[in-house]
Parts: C-alpha cells; sequence; structure tokens
C-alpha cells in the first residue's frame, strides 16, 4: 500500500465535483494502511473508501453486514448478488469478513477524470444496489 | 496451493473463529507470515536472475569471440587455397570444425540460460503478484475493521444505540428523503425564478403601454358598452 501514491490521488480529486455538480470530501482515513475516505455530498451514510497499491486502485463501500440480512433469504440474497455483478457498471459484490460490500477496482495509472467517473458510478450503484436487496434483509427495526 | 486457495482459507478462517475479530485470527496472522516469507523468497529469486543473467552475459561473449574467430579462419582458409597449399587450407579447415564445435556447445548453454532467465522472470512476476493480492487481502481487512469501530462510534453517537444508524436500508431511506427535498427545493427556485420573471416581464409591458395599465373596471365596462350596442 502506498501512501505516497494515495496522497496524489487526494491531491487531484480535491475540489472536484461529479458530473452533477455534486461535490466530494475526502480525507485520510487510516494513514497506517494508506486508506481515504471519500464522501459524496448528501450521501454520506455511505463513504467510499480508497486504497491504492502497484496492482490498482481500489474504492469500497460497505453495505451492510452479516446481522442486517434475514437469514432464511440468505442463499438467494447471495444468489441474486452473484447474477447482478456482471450487469452492474465497474462495480462488483463482494464480502470482507461479515460485511457485504461493493467495489470497483482502476489501474493505479487511471487519470482523475476516470477516478471521479468511478466514486460516481459506485455511489450510484451502492444506492441501487440497497433498494434492489433490501427485500432480502431484515425489516428495520 | 495456488494464491486464491491460501486467500479463501485465510478469509474462511476468520469467519469461522466465532467471537475473534478477523484482524486478529491466527488465518489472517498466517498470511501475513506467508507475506514476509514470500518478500524474502522473491528478494532471493531476484538475486538469484541477477546472478544468471550475469554468467549468461559470459557465455554471450565466448559465443560471440567463436563466431568471430570461424569467419577469420574461413579467410585464412580462403587465402591458404588461393596460393595453392591444401595442407595449410585442411588444417585451417580442422581448426574451424573445432570451433563450430565448441559454438554449438556454448549456443546450447546460452539457449539452457534464455529459458532459465525467462522462467525465473515469469517465477518472480508470478509472486509479485501474489505478494500484493495478499497484501490487499490483509490490508482489506484491516480497513475493515477499523471502518466497522468507526461506524458503530458514529453510531454511538448520534443514536445512543448502534441498532438504527446502521441499517443500511433506513440509511438509503435517509439519502433518498435528502435527495428528493434538495430536488423540491430546485423545483421550488426554478418557479419562483420564473414567476419574477413574469412578473417582471407584466410590468415592463404596462411600463411599454403595451398592456394597459388601467385594464380593470373601466375598460371592461367600455367593451361590454360597445358589445351591447352592436347587439
Amino acid at each position: 500500500m502506498s501512501t505516497e501514491k494515495l496522497e496524489q490521488l487526494m491531491k487531484g480529486l480535491a475540489g472536484k465535483q461529479l458530473s452533477d455538480g455534486v461535490g466530494l470530501s475526502i480525507e485520510m482515513f487510516d494513514a497506517e494502511n494508506a486508506v481515504a475516505c471519500i464522501k459524496v455530498e448528501d450521501r454520506e451514510e455511505f463513504p467510499i473508501y480508497m486504497t491504492v497499491d502497484e496492482g490498482q486502485i481500489l474504492c469500497i463501500s460497505y453495505l451492510f453486514g452479516d446481522e442486517q440480512v434475514d437469514p432464511d433469504k440468505r442463499a438467494a440474497m447471495v444468489e441474486a448478488m452473484l447474477m447482478m455483478n456482471v450487469s452492474i457498471p465497474l462495480s462488483a459484490f463482494s464480502k470482507i469478513g461479515d460485511q457485504y460490500i461493493m467495489f470497483g477496482a482502476l489501474s493505479p495509472a487511471a487519470s482523475t477524470d476516470e477516478l471521479l467517473h468511478e466514486i460516481e458510478l459506485l455511489s450510484d450503484n451502492v444506492l441501487e444496489a440497497i433498494e434492489a436487496i433490501s427485500d432480502y434483509l431484515k425489516e428495520a427495526a | 496451493m495456488g494464491i486464491f486457495n491460501k486467500l479463501l482459507t485465510a478469509v474462511r478462517g476468520g469467519a469461522t473463529e466465532v467471537g475473534e475479530a478477523i484482524v486478529d485470527s491466527q488465518a489472517i496472522r498466517i498470511l501475513e507470515q506467508e507475506i514476509r516469507d514470500s518478500k524474502k523468497a522473491l528478494h532471493d529469486a531476484k538475486t538469484g536472475l541477477t546472478s544468471i543473467m550475469a554468467e549468461k552475459m559470459g557465455v554471450d561473449r565466448k559465443v560471440k569471440d567463436l563466431t568471430a574467430k570461424i569467419t577469420e579462419h574461413e579467410a585464412y582458409a580462403m587465402q591458404a587455397m588461393e596460393k595453392g597449399d591444401e595442407n595449410l587450407a585442411l588444417d585451417i579447415a580442422n581448426k574451424i570444425a573445432e570451433f563450430e564445435h565448441e559454438l554449438t556447445i556454448q549456443q546450447g548453454i546460452r539457449d539452457g540460460y534464455d529459458s532459465k532467465v525467462a522462467s525465473l522472470k515469469k517465477m518472480i512476476r508470478q509472486s509479485e503478484r501474489n505478494i500484493q493480492a495478499m497484501d490487499r487481502e490483509v490490508s482489506v481487512v484491516k480497513t475493515t475493521a477499523k471502518v466497522q469501530k468507526a461506524n458503530d462510534l458514529a453510531s454511538a453517537k448520534f443514536s445512543g444505540s448502534n441498532s438504527s444508524l446502521r441499517s443500511a436500508t433506513e440509511s438509503l431511506e435517509r439519502v433518498k428523503a435528502r435527495q428528493q427535498q434538495r430536488e423540491d427545493q430546485a423545483a421550488a427556485a426554478m418557479e419562483l425564478h420564473a414567476d419574477e420573471n413574469g412578473d417582471d416581464l407584466q410590468a415592463r409591458l404596462k411600463n411599454a403601454g403595451i398592456v394597459d395599465s388601467g385594464s380593470s373596471g373601466s375598460s371592461i365596462l367600455d367593451r361590454l358598452k360597445k358589445q351591447k350596442e352592436q347587439s
């Protein structure tokens, strides 16, 4: 994980807006593991965590934990996620520990514009995905 | 074991160790040890590659020397034949045969080095990728733990409990409500703007005398009177 490269990317994104004029805030989340936290204006509930190494730039958004999944619908949900994966533009579902995530990966040589596009799509995809998957989640208490 | 298998073992191991944070799990610690070992192996492989490439350069030089010597002696043999010295020409030709034999051997050695270098380079690339993948896995797991901690803190701060704020569907509802509000505000602002423009236009039309500013009681009464006269 490269802190230097991450700081470069952060500098590139600073003050930038998404295509519809929506603002972004970006800050170092975890300097030890070189992770930045990006918040899209009005969507602060679903921050995007960005990290970079020699192989790729990784953007991750956390959807929900295992405890929010209706246990009876878990297998069906996982199957639905797998089947949705291909048609979701630039993002894919995954799981880290007990957290379901959505992520997108870019070449480390990607431009700031490409990175912005990735962030915008990931942010949109996360909202769409939770909407689509909410049937499999426990009713909100 | 392939790299994907290793990663799967690590995440499975982490997930099955109930009650223990995945970051502190034995599987992740094993993966971290594996990364250290792989990095050491990678370093050794790179050192090995350097020395093999140096040896190969030595062989390359020998091949070049032999090729030059063969060309040189072929010229000598031609000269000997031109002078009609068949014996000398035959001696030189024998020498050339020796050189050619040696050249074949050295070329074989060089080819061996070439394929060794290629396979070492491939191995190095592969282990670099593996290390990256393992590094990424460990870092992603550690980050997730920190994100969860941060989320818990945020939840506690806002709601006192950590159930309501963390629900993905409720978060989505909040985001959507905010977006709707923003859209409504934008629409209202646009309407207001249009109204203002409309008012402004009316005022300018009146000022210009195009729209009668007194167009109310008296003008309507006049119009009605005219209608009555016509009927």
